[in-house]
C-alpha cells in the first residue's frame, strides 16, 4: 500500500455556508498504479491531487503515506516526506524561467542535499534518457510547450520518487507532443513508477489502470 | 582524498537516506553538511545574479538606492569619526583638562574660555592632583620678518606659550632642545611649515625674526606641524610665555590666559571642583578688595554678579566647549548630533526602499517560490536564499557607494568644511564596510525573505490569475516613512535657508556694504594717518575711519568702569571701550539715537564718551538722561579717567545674531588696526588698486591685505552656512532615493493591476480616469507622510531656532510649500508610470 486516504473531507466557509470542496473520499493506492481523476470543472479533482501531494491540507479524515500518518506530521516533517517520495507535474510546466534546463533539473537534487558528483551524473543520466542532452544550457523561454513539459516531468523524476502527480499534464499541448507525454507517463508506470493525473481528456485516461470520478467533491 | 573518495561511496549508498546519524562520525559529517552549504551557497548567488540580470530596471533601482544611501552614509560617518577624534592624538590627552571661568560683573555676563595669569602656578603649588599646567596668550595673526629683511610675511596663529608646552602634549622637537626651548623671554618655536617658509628645517634654529616690526626673537626649536584635527591646527608660532609682561602679572580679574592643566594619573576631575572654585575665596577676593575696598563674596553674590570656574576635558573642546572665544574655531555635538539623523535617514530611506520593491517583486517571485516549496525546499533555504539575494545586492551597491563616495568626497569636504579621505589602506575601513554591508543586507531583506517564504504552492501555482500578495499595508506605511522623511528634511532646509536670509538681510544698525577694511595699518606706524588722508581723496571713497574696533566678531574684552559715587560693586559697569575716530560712525552709518557725534571742533572730546542702548541700560537711565553723565575708569597706579557720555547709539550686532547686544562705549583715541572704507556703488577693482598704491608707497615691503566687511561678515554664519548646505544636499538625495521606490512601487502596481485596468477600460473608462484613479492611491500616502511629519519639523524647528537671539518666526506657508513640493514631486514620480499603464491596449493586458 502506497497511501490511503479514509473520510477526507474539506470545506470552506462562504457566506455563512459551508462549502464542501472534497467530501468524505476514500481511496487505496496501491504502489505500480496508473490513476486518473477526472470529473467537470470545480468537481475538487486538482484539490485532491494537491490534498495527496500535501500542499494543502484537509479538515477532516485520516492520510497515510506509506504507512506515516500525514495528518499528524509537523509541516517539516511532511516537506521532507513529499521531497523524499512525490514528483509534481503541472499543467503551466512551472519550470524556473531563470534557470537554464540543466539547473532546473539539479534543483530538487540541491534540496534533498544530493552530493555534487553523485548530482551530475544523475542529470547527465536524465538528460540523456529524455533526450534533451543538445537542450541543457537553453532557458525555458527558449522551448516549445512540449519541450517544457518534457523537461517538467524529467526534473519530477530525477529524484526517483515513488509517486508522480500530474495536474492536466497535457492541458497546454497540442495533440502530438500530448501523446507523447502520455506515452512517457505509461512508459514509466510500466517501470513500477505510481502515477496519479488530473485530466479532462478520455483518451488519456484510458493509458491509466484505474479511473476515479468526481462530482463536486463527491466520488463517484 | 581517501576520505574524500570514501564518504562519496557511503553517500551513494545512502543516496535515498536523510538520516544523518547514518554517517559514521562526526566530522565527516561536518564536512559533508559544509560542502553542502557552499553549493547550496553558489547556487543562491547564481540565481540572484540572474533575477537581477532578467528584472534590470528594478535592480538599477535597488541598487542605486542603496548605493546613494550607502554612499551618503559612508561620508557622514567619515565626517562623525573625524568630529569625534579631535585631541585624541595627544599624549596624555585623558589627564589634560581646561580651565573655563563663567562671570558676571558689572552688568555683563561672559563665558570664558581664558582664565587669569597668575592661576596656573597658583594651582601647581596649591593642589597635589595638579601635575602641570601649561598657558597660552593666543595673539592670532601677525606679521614676521628676517632680521636684516624689510618684507614681511604674515602668519596666522601665532601665540605665547609656557615652557612646559612639550611636555604637557607629549611634544618632540624636531630640532632643539626641549629642556630649553621656550624657557628664555624672546625665544620663540616654529612648526615645519613655518620653519620652511623662512628659513628650512635644519638652518632654522638661532635666527632671529622680528615679530610685528617691533620685537626680535630667536628660533630656539622647531616641531612637525599641529595635527587638522587638534585644538592647535592653523597654530604656526609659539612663543615663550616668559617674555609676555602680562603672564607676570598678579591680576587676578583679567581672563586671557587658556590655561590647561594635567592632572596625576589615577585624579578624578570631580574631585577637583571644590578646591577650584575654592580659589575664588583665597585669591580673586583680596585682589578685588585692592580696588574694592570692604568687597565680600557675599556682597558680590547678593549684587547679582559670580565667577565659577570649570573644567573640561581636552577631548571635549571640540565638540562641547562653546565658549566666548576658543583657540580654534570649535564644532558642536549638536550638528554632529543632526548630521547622524540625517546620515541614518538617508541609510533607512535606502533599505526600505530596498524592502518595498523587494517584496512589490514578489508577484513576479511567487510563482518562483511555488515551485521551489514542491520541489522540495523548505522555509529555512527559501530564506537564506533571498538574504544571499539581498546580501549580493548589497554588496555591488556597496561598490558602487565607494565610487560616488570618491567622485564625491571633493564636494563633501567643500560643504563641511574639513579634508576628510577615504582610508582605503585601512583594514578597520573595510571592516567595517563588510559589517555594515552584511547588516544592511540582512536588516533590509530580513522582511521580504519572510514575506516572500510564506507562501503557499497551491495558491500561488493555480494559474495565472494571482492578483494580490499582500504585504500592502506594510508597503504603505514605508512610503508614508520615507516621504513622512523628505517633507521634514524639506522643512528644515527651508527654515535654515530663511533664517540665513534673515541674517544677512537684518538691520544691524550699521551698514555693511559697500566697506572695504584694510588690515594691518598699524604697521604704518606714524604714517597711518597720512595713509588715511590719501585715501580719503580718492574719488570713489566717500569717508575712511582708522580703528581697531569693529563691529565684526573678533577677540574682546570688557574694561571695568564707575557710575560718579564711588568704586562700589552697585556702581561698577563693565563694558568695551573702542577707540575710535570721529569718522567712524558716518563711515559704518550707525545711528545717534540721543546727543551727538565726536567733533574735533570742540576741544573736550578728548573725554566725551559714546555709549550703546545696552550701556545705558546698565546705568538704569533713560537714554536722553545719560547725556552728560560721568563715567570713570581707573588705574592699577591710582591714576584714573573720567569721561562725559556726549551720545547714544543705537545698539547694533558687532557679534553674531546668536548672541544679545552687549555694553560698548567709544572714546576718540588713536588705534590703528584697520581702516574701514566706505565706497561708492560701482566697480571696486580701481579703487583697491588705488589705495595698495598708496600702501605700497607709504610703506613699502609691507603686505597689503584687505577683505569686504560684508564677507568677514559672512564668515561669522559659516556653521550655519554649512549646515544649510549639508541640509540641501541631503534633502535632495533623501527625496531623489524616495522618489526612485515611488517610482518603482508605482511600476509594480500597474502591473499588479494589468488586468484591472484593462477591464475597466473595457467598460469604458478613459485614460485620464485610470490614470487618476492610479495616481490617487500614492498621493494619499504622502498625504498622510505631510500630516504626521510637519508638527515635527515644526516642533525641531523652534528648537534649533532657539539659538538664535535674533530669530525667524515659522510661518504656515513653509510647511505648504514643503508639502506642495513633496506632492508635486510625487505626482511627477508616479504619473509617468499609471499613464504608461493606462493608454496600453486592453486586448493585450487580457489575453491570458
Amino acid at each position: 500500500m502506497l497511501l490511503q486516504l479514509n473520510n477526507i473531507f474539506k470545506w470552506v466557509n462562504s457566506g455563512g455556508q459551508r462549502i464542501f470542496l472534497l467530501k468524505d473520499i476514500n481511496l487505496n493506492v496501491e504502489e505500480g498504479e496508473f490513476i486518473s481523476i477526472m470529473g467537470p470543472s470545480g468537481s475538487g479533482k486538482s484539490t485532491l491531487l494537491n490534498v495527496i501531494g500535501m500542499l494543502d491540507n484537509f479538515d477532516e479524515g485520516e492520510y497515510s503515506f506509506l504507512d506515516e500518518p500525514v495528518h499528524t506530521l509537523k509541516e517539516k516533517h511532511r516537506a521532507n516526506l513529499y521531497k523524499q517520495y512525490i514528483g509534481f507535474v503541472f499543467q503551466s510546466y512551472h519550470l524556473l524561467d531563470d534557470l537554464t534546463v540543466k539547473e532546473n533539473l539539479e534543483m530538487p537534487l540541491l534540496y534533498k542535499k544530493v552530493g555534487s558528483s553523485e548530482r551530475k551524473s544523475l542529470v547527465a543520466d536524465t538528460l540523456d534518457r529524455f533526450n534533451i542532452v543538445g537542450k541543457k544550457d537553453l532557458f525555458p523561454s527558449q522551448l516549445s510547450g512540449g519541450q517544457q513539459q518534457l523537461v517538467g516531468v524529467a526534473r519530477a523524476l530525477i529524484s526517483s520518487p515513488k509517486l508522480i502527480l500530474a495536474d492536466e499534464p497535457t492541458g497546454n499541448l497540442n495533440s502530438k507532443q500530448g501523446e507523447e507525454i502520455m506515452g512517457l507517463f505509461k512508459q514509466l508506470n510500466s517501470e513500477g513508477v505510481t502515477i496519479i493525473q488530473v485530466t479532462h481528456s478520455e483518451k488519456n485516461a484510458t493509458y491509466g489502470s484505474r479511473i476515479i470520478d468526481l462530482l463536486d467533491g463527491r466520488k463517484i | 582524498m581517501e576520505t574524500l573518495q570514501v564518504y562519496k561511496k557511503k553517500e551513494f549508498m545512502h543516496q535515498s537516506m536523510l538520516n544523518l546519524f547514518q554517517y559514521q562520525n562526526q566530522s565527516e559529517l561536518n564536512r559533508f553538511q559544509c560542502q553542502k552549504t557552499l553549493i547550496m551557497f553558489k547556487n543562491h548567488i547564481k540565481i540572484a545574479w540572474r533575477s537581477l540580470k532578467r528584472q534590470p530596471f528594478f535592480a538599477f533601482l535597488n541598487t542605486f538606492g542603496l548605493a546613494i544611501g550607502m554612499a551618503g552614509g559612508l561620508l557622514i560617518s567619515l565626517y562623525i569619526y573625524d568630529e569625534m577624534n579631535f585631541d585624541t592624538m595627544f599624549k596624555d590627552a585623558d589627564r589634560i583638562y581646561r580651565i573655563n571661568a563663567d562671570i558676571k560683573f558689572g552688568g555683563t555676563e561672559s563665558k570664558s574660555a581664558q582664565v587669569s595669569a597668575p592661576m596656573a602656578a597658583a594651582m601647581e603649588s596649591d593642589f597635589s592632583q595638579v601635575e602641570l599646567t601649561t598657558r597660552f596668550r593666543n595673539l592670532g595673526g601677525m606679521l614676521l620678518r628676517k632680521s636684516n629683511t624689510e618684507a614681511n610675511i604674515k602668519e596666522e596663529g601665532a601665540t605665547f606659550v609656557d615652557a612646559t608646552f612639550f611636555e604637557m602634549f607629549g611634544l618632540d622637537l624636531l630640532v632643539g632642545d626641549m629642556q630649553t626651548a621656550l624657557k628664555e623671554p624672546n625665544t620663540l618655536v616654529l612648526t615645519r611649515t613655518a620653519a620652511l617658509k623662512h628659513f628650512g628645517l635644519k638652518k632654522a634654529i638661532g635666527q632671529s625674526l622680528v615679530l610685528n616690526n617691533t620685537d626680535t626673537y630667536t628660533v630656539t626649536g622647531v616641531i612637525e606641524d599641529m595635527p587638522e584635527r587638534s585644538f592647535l591646527r592653523n597654530h604656526n608660532v609659539f612663543m615663550a610665555m616668559a617674555g609676555n609682561e602680562d603672564a607676570q602679572k598678579q591680576e587676578w580679574t583679567s581672563h586671557n590666559f587658556f590655561t590647561f592643566i594635567k592632572l596625576i594619573p589615577g585624579a578624578d576631575i570631580a574631585d577637583f571642583q571644590t578646591p577650584l572654585q575654592s580659589m575664588l575665596g583665597t585669591y580673586i577676593m583680596p585682589y578685588v578688595q585692592t580696588f574694592l575696598p570692604g568687597a565680600t563674596e557675599e556682597q558680590l553674590e547678593a549684587s547679582g554678579n559670580y565667577l565659577y570656574y570649570g573644567t573640561i576635558a581636552l577631548k571635549d573642546i571640540h565638540l562641547y566647549s562653546a565658549k566666548d572665544h576658543e583657540l580654534s574655531p570649535n564644532s558642536s555635538i549638536q550638528n554632529v548630533y543632526i548630521l547622524s539623523f540625517i546620515g541614518l535617514f538617508l541609510i533607512l530611506l535606502a533599505s526600505v526602499n530596498f524592502m518595498n520593491l523587494s517584496t512589490a517583486q514578489s508577484l513576479k517571485r511567487a510563482k518562483e517560490v511555488g515551485i521551489r516549496k514542491t520541489l522540495g525546499s523548505d522555509k529555512p533555504a527559501l530564506i537564506r536564499q533571498f538574504l544571499t539575494e539581498s546580501g549580493l545586492i548589497s554588496f555591488i551597491s556597496l561598490l558602487f557607494s565607494l565610487g560616488i563616495a570618491v567622485v564625491a568626497i571633493p564636494y563633501f569636504n567643500a560643504l563641511s568644511g574639513k579634508s576628510i579621505s577615504i582610508p582605503f589602506t585601512e583594514p578597520v575601513f573595510w571592516m567595517a564596510l563588510f559589517i555594515g554591508a552584511t547588516v544592511l543586507a540582512l536588516f533590509s531583506g530580513m522582511y521580504p525573505a519572510f514575506f516572500m517564504s510564506r507562501f503557499a504552492p497551491v495558491k500561488v501555482l493555480k494559474g495565472a490569475g494571482a492578483t494580490s500578495t499582500g504585504g500592502g499595508n506594510i508597503r504603505s506605511l514605508l512610503v508614508v516613512f520615507q516621504f513622512a522623511i523628505s517633507v521634514f528634511l524639506i522643512v528644515s532646509t527651508l527654515v535654515v535657508f530663511m533664517q540665513l536670509k534673515f541674517i544677512q538681510s537684518k538691520d544691524l544698525g550699521f551698514t555693511k556694504d559697500q566697506v572695504l577694511i584694510v588690515d594691518d595699518v598699524y604697521t604704518l606706524g606714524e604714517k597711518a594717518t597720512a595713509f588715511k588722508e590719501q585715501v580719503e581723496q580718492l574719488g570713489q571713497v566717500q569717508s575712511a575711519t582708522l580703528s581697531s574696533f569693529l563691529p565684526t566678531p573678533s577677540v574682546r574684552s570688557n574694561t571695568s568702569f564707575f557710575k560718579e559715587g564711588g568704586a562700589t560693586a552697585e556702581n561698577s559697569i563693565n563694558m568695551q571701550i573702542w577707540n575710535v575716530d570721529d569718522n567712524y560712525i558716518p563711515t559704518l552709518n550707525m545711528e545717534i539715537l540721543e546727543g551727538r557725534n565726536f567733533d574735533r571742533q570742540f576741544g573736550t572730546d578728548s573725554t566725551a564718551m559714546l555709549i550703546n542702548e545696552s550701556a545705558v541700560a546698565i546705568l538704569g537711565v533713560q537714554a536722553k538722561e545719560a547725556l552728560g553723565m560721568r563715567i570713570i575708569r581707573n588705574f592699577e597706579n591710582g591714576s584714573s579717567n573720567n569721561f562725559t557720555i556726549i551720545g547714544v547709539i543705537k545698539n547694533f550686532n558687532y557679534e553674531s545674531l546668536r548672541e544679545n547686544i552687549g555694553a560698548v562705549s567709544m572714546t576718540l583715541g588713536r588705534s590703528t588696526g584697520s581702516l574701514a572704507v566706505k565706497l561708492e556703488a560701482g566697480n571696486f577693482s580701481n579703487s583697491i588698486s588705488s589705495i595698495e598704491g598708496i600702501w605700497n608707497k607709504v610703506a613699502p615691503g609691507q603686505p597689503f591685505s584687505y577683505r569686504f566687511m560684508e564677507d568677514s561678515f559672512n564668515t561669522t554664519y559659516e556653521a550655519e552656512q554649512q549646515l544649510g548646505r549639508i541640509f540641501v544636499t541631503f534633502t535632495i538625495l533623501s527625496i531623489l532615493i524616495a522618489c526612485l521606490g515611488l517610482f518603482g512601487l508605482a511600476a509594480f502596481n500597474a502591473q499588479k493591476r494589468t488586468k484591472e485596468i484593462g477591464i475597466r477600460k473595457v467598460l469604458g473608462a478613459s485614460i485620464g480616469q485610470i490614470t487618476y484613479r492610479l495616481t490617487t492611491d500614492f498621493l494619499k500616502m504622502v498625504g498622510v507622510a505631510i500630516i504626521v511629519s510637519l508638527p515635527v519639523g515644526w516642533y525641531l524647528m523652534n528648537k534649533w531656532l532657539e539659538d538664535f537671539t535674533y530669530r525667524i518666526e515659522i510661518s504656515w506657508w513653509v510647511f505648504a510649500f514643503a508639502a506642495l513640493i513633496a506632492l508635486t514631486i510625487a505626482v511627477l514620480t508616479v504619473s509617468y508610470q499609471s499613464i504608461k499603464a493606462a493608454i496600453v491596449n486592453p486586448v493585450k493586458s487580457l489575453r491570458t
